[in-house]
C-alpha cells in the first residue's frame, strides 16, 4: 500500500467522525465517554480495526509535582486513549474521551476486545479509573497494600522531592562552554 | 505357536488398577516466579485437574520499574537510556522508536546515513534476539545442543554491535536527530568525525554469510527432530481472529496466518529500500511460531547484506539544539521489534521532558492471551507453548 492510499482512508475515516484530528501522522477520534464501547465496536466491525493495540489514560492537570505543567490552562480531566489498528494495511487511529476527575468511570471494552484485560487493570491502578463491567479489577503491577495511583500527576516521586527537578547534574554546562568561561576569567 | 492375553483375566493385575476413570481433585499449582521457564519472574496460578489445566492466572509485577513515571521526571536524550532497558534481549531496537517519535514531534530530518546505520544494527539485534529464542526454546523442550550453536552464533552479532556502539546489550547509541559517533572508529574531531570502525562491512559480510549458513544448520538440527516436532506440531494452536482481539503482535500474530509486518507499513526506518520477505505461518502453532523466527533470522541477514551494499555516505546527525526542547503536540509511534508491535505516545507541552509517555511493548500484550491459550492443555504443553511466545519480562512489566 502506498502513502496516499493510506491517506485517503484515514481521510474518509476522519470525514466520518465529528471530532477528529490528524497531526504527526496519528490519527486521533474524539468521541463522548457514553460513546466509547459504541465507537471501539464500530471501528472493528465496520472499519477493519480488528487489532487491539493498547489502552492508557493521560491525567490532565495544571498543578503538577513532577515534570513540567501544560503549557495552557487545561480543565483537570482524565482523558482515555485506546489505540486500534488495521492489520491489513497498517493504519491506526486512537479513540479519546474525557472523563471527570469526580466521577472516573468508564464502560469496559472487554467485551469487543478481550486483550483489553490487563491495560485496563493497568490503568486503573495507575490511575484509579473503573473501568464498569471489567469481571477483575484489581492490581495487575503494584503490590497488596501499594497506597495511591502512581501515574497521577500528583503523585509525587520520592527521589524527586529529595533532589529536586531539574537537579543539579541535568543543568551541568558541556565541557566546552566550561573551558571558555575559565579562559574568559583568565583574561 | 503365539499367546494371546485376555484382558478380563490377566493374573498380576488388580480389579482396581485398571479402572481408567480414576477420581482426580482439583488443586492449584503456583508456577515461578522463579523457574527456569518463565523467562524472568513471571509468576503463573494454573488450576490443575490432574495433568490438564483447567485456568491459567498469570502474576505480573516482580520487574516493575514504572518507567512511564520515570519519563515524566527525564529529559528526552536520558530517556534513551531508560528505554533501552525494556527488552534487554534487543535493547536497541527499544530506542528506535522512542528517538523516532521525539523526531517527528521536533520535525528533524534524519540523515540517510544515520538512518542506514539505525537499520542494519535493529536487524542485526533483531537476528541476536531471535538466536536467543532458537537456542532457548529447544532447550525448554529437551534439547540441549541448539541453545551451544546458537549462542555461539549470536556472539557474532553482538560483537558487531559492540564494534559500532560500544555495548553489547544496552547500546544507548541513537541520538536525536541521528547517531553516537561510532565507538573505536578515531578521532572525535570536527573535521575528522568518527563513523563505522575499520573493517566492519566486510566483518558484516563474513557474520551474515555464516549465520545464513547457521540457519541451515538450525533447520535441520531442531526442525529435523521428531521429537520437537512431535512437541510442537498441533501444540497451542492461536487462531488469527483471538490473536487480534488480544492485541498479539509481531512473529506470534505472523505464524497465525496475518501479514502484518510494520516495517513495510510504517515509515520509521527506511525498509522500503530493500527486497524481504514476510513469512507467515499456517497453523499457528508452537512449530509456526519457530519457523516463523527461523525464517526472519535469514530474512534479517539477507537486509543487513543489502544495506552495507547500498549505505549512502554523508553525515551522521542532524543540527538539533544543545538543550533539546520537544515543541507541544502529541504522537504515537511504533514499529516492529522481534517480540512485536513496540510503541511510544509521546505527549510534549514543550518541555525538557514528556508530559505523557506511554509504552507499548509487545510482550505484554502477547503473554495477555496465555490463559486463553493455556486453557485445556496438558501441563508439559504448557512449557512448549510458553516458550514458543518469546517473551521477556522487561517488556511485560516495563
Amino acid at each position: 500500500m502506498n502513502q496516499s492510499e493510506s491517506n485517503s482512508i484515514l481521510e474518509n475515516l476522519a470525514s466520518i467522525f465529528a471530532k477528529t484530528s490528524n497531526d504527526y501522522d496519528t490519527l486521533k477520534i474524539y468521541v463522548e465517554n457514553d460513546e466509547w464501547v459504541q465507537t471501539a465496536t464500530k471501528l472493528k466491525e465496520e472499519h477493519g480495526f480488528v487489532f487491539f493495540s493498547w489502552l492508557s489514560a493521560v491525567d490532565w492537570e495544571n498543578e503538577v509535582s513532577v515534570g513540567d505543567p501544560p503549557k495552557e490552562h487545561v480543565d483537570p480531566s482524565f482523558e482515555i486513549l485506546c489505540c486500534l489498528s488495521d492489520v491489513s494495511d497498517g493504519n491506526f487511529a486512537i479513540l479519546s474521551t474525557k472523563i471527570e476527575k469526580t466521577n472516573p468511570t468508564i464502560t469496559s471494552l472487554i467485551e469487543v476486545f478481550p486483550g483489553s484485560n490487563w491495560h485496563e487493570r493497568e490503568a486503573y491502578e495507575m490511575f484509579g479509573i473503573s473501568f464498569v463491567g471489567h469481571p477483575n479489577l484489581t492490581k495487575l503491577y503494584l503490590p497488596d497494600g501499594f497506597e495511591g495511583n502512581p501515574l497521577l500527576k500528583s503523585y509525587e516521586l520520592l527521589t524527586r522531592e529529595v533532589k529536586p527537578w531539574p537537579g543539579e547534574v541535568d543543568v551541568e554546562p558541556m565541557p566546552e562552554s566550561d573551558i571558555s568561561s575559565e579562559s574568559e576569567k583568565e583574561k | 505357536m503365539t499367546t494371546t492375553i485376555d484382558p478380563e483375566n490377566l493374573p498380576f493385575v488388580s480389579e482396581t488398577s485398571v479402572s481408567v476413570e480414576i477420581e482426580t481433585e482439583g488443586m492449584i499449582l503456583n508456577i515461578g516466579p522463579q523457574h527456569p521457564s518463565t523467562h524472568g519472574v513471571l509468576r503463573l496460578v494454573a488450576k490443575v485437574d490432574g495433568e490438564k489445566i483447567s485456568n491459567v492466572e498469570p502474576v505480573l509485577g516482580y520487574m516493575h520499574r514504572g518507567y512511564e513515571k520515570l519519563a515524566e521526571v527525564r529529559t528526552y536524550p536520558q530517556i534513551t537510556t531508560l528505554v533501552n532497558r525494556i527488552d534487554w534481549v534487543s535493547g536497541f531496537c527499544n530506542e528506535i522508536p522512542f528517538i523516532a517519535a521525539t523526531e517527528k514531534l521536533m520535525e528533524v530530518e534524519v540523515p540517510e546515513r544515520a538512518k542506514y546505520i539505525r537499520l542494519m544494527l535493529t536487524e542485526m539485534a533483531r537476528i541476536a534476539s531471535h538466536f536467543v529464542f532458537n537456542g532457548a526454546y529447544p532447550l525448554e523442550i529437551g534439547a540441549l545442543t541448539p541453545l551451544f550453536y546458537a549462542m555461539e552464533d549470536r556472539e557474532r552479532v553482538l560483537d558487531l554491535i559492540e564494534s559500532v556502539t560500544g555495548g553489547r546489550f544496552h547500546p544507548n547509541f541513537n541520538r536525536i536527530g541521528g547517531v553516537k559517533p561510532a565507538a573505536g572508529a578515531g578521532p572525535a574531531t570536527k573535521k575528522d568525525i568518527q563513523d563505522l570502525p575499520a573493517g566492519f562491512y566486510k566483518e558484516t559480510r563474513d557474520a551474515m554469510e555464516t549465520i545464513l549458513l547457521a540457519c541451515d544448520k538450525f533447520e535441520d538440527l531442531v526442525g529435523g527432530n521428531e521429537v520437537f516436532v512431535a512437541r510442537t506440531k498441533g501444540v497451542g494452536v492461536l487462531p488469527p481472529e483471538v490473536a487480534t482481539a488480544y492485541g498479539v503482535s509481531g512473529p506470534i500474530l505472523r505464524a497465525s496466518g496475518i501479514k502484518f509486518d510494520l516495517r513495510t507499513t510504517t515509515d520509521y526506518l527506511p525498509y522500503k529500500d530493500f527486497d524481504y520477505d514476510i513469512p507467515i505461518g499456517e497453523n499457528g502453532d508452537c512449530f509456526d511460531r519457530w519457523f516463523v523466527r527461523l525464517q526472519e533470522i535469514r530474512e534479517s541477514a539477507k537486509i543487513v547484506l543489502q544495506a552495507i551494499d547500498s549505505i549512502p555516505s554523508g553525515p551522521l546527525q542532524a543540527k538539533v539544539p544543545k538543550i533539546i526542547k520537544v515543541p507541544a503536540g502529541e504522537c504515537y509511534v511504533r514499529a516492529e521489534n522481534p517480540k512485536g508491535e513496540m510503541g511510544y505516545h509521546l505527549i510534549s507541552e514543550g518541555g525538557l521532558g514528556p508530559y505523557r509517555l506511554k509504552i507499548r511493548t509487545a510482550s505484554f500484550s502477547n503473554i495477555s492471551v496465555l490463559p486463553w491459550i493455556l486453557e485445556g492443555v496438558l501441563i508439559p504443553d504448557l512449557l512448549a507453548i510458553m516458550g514458543s511466545f518469546d517473551f521477556v519480562l522487561g517488556d511485560v512489566d516495563r
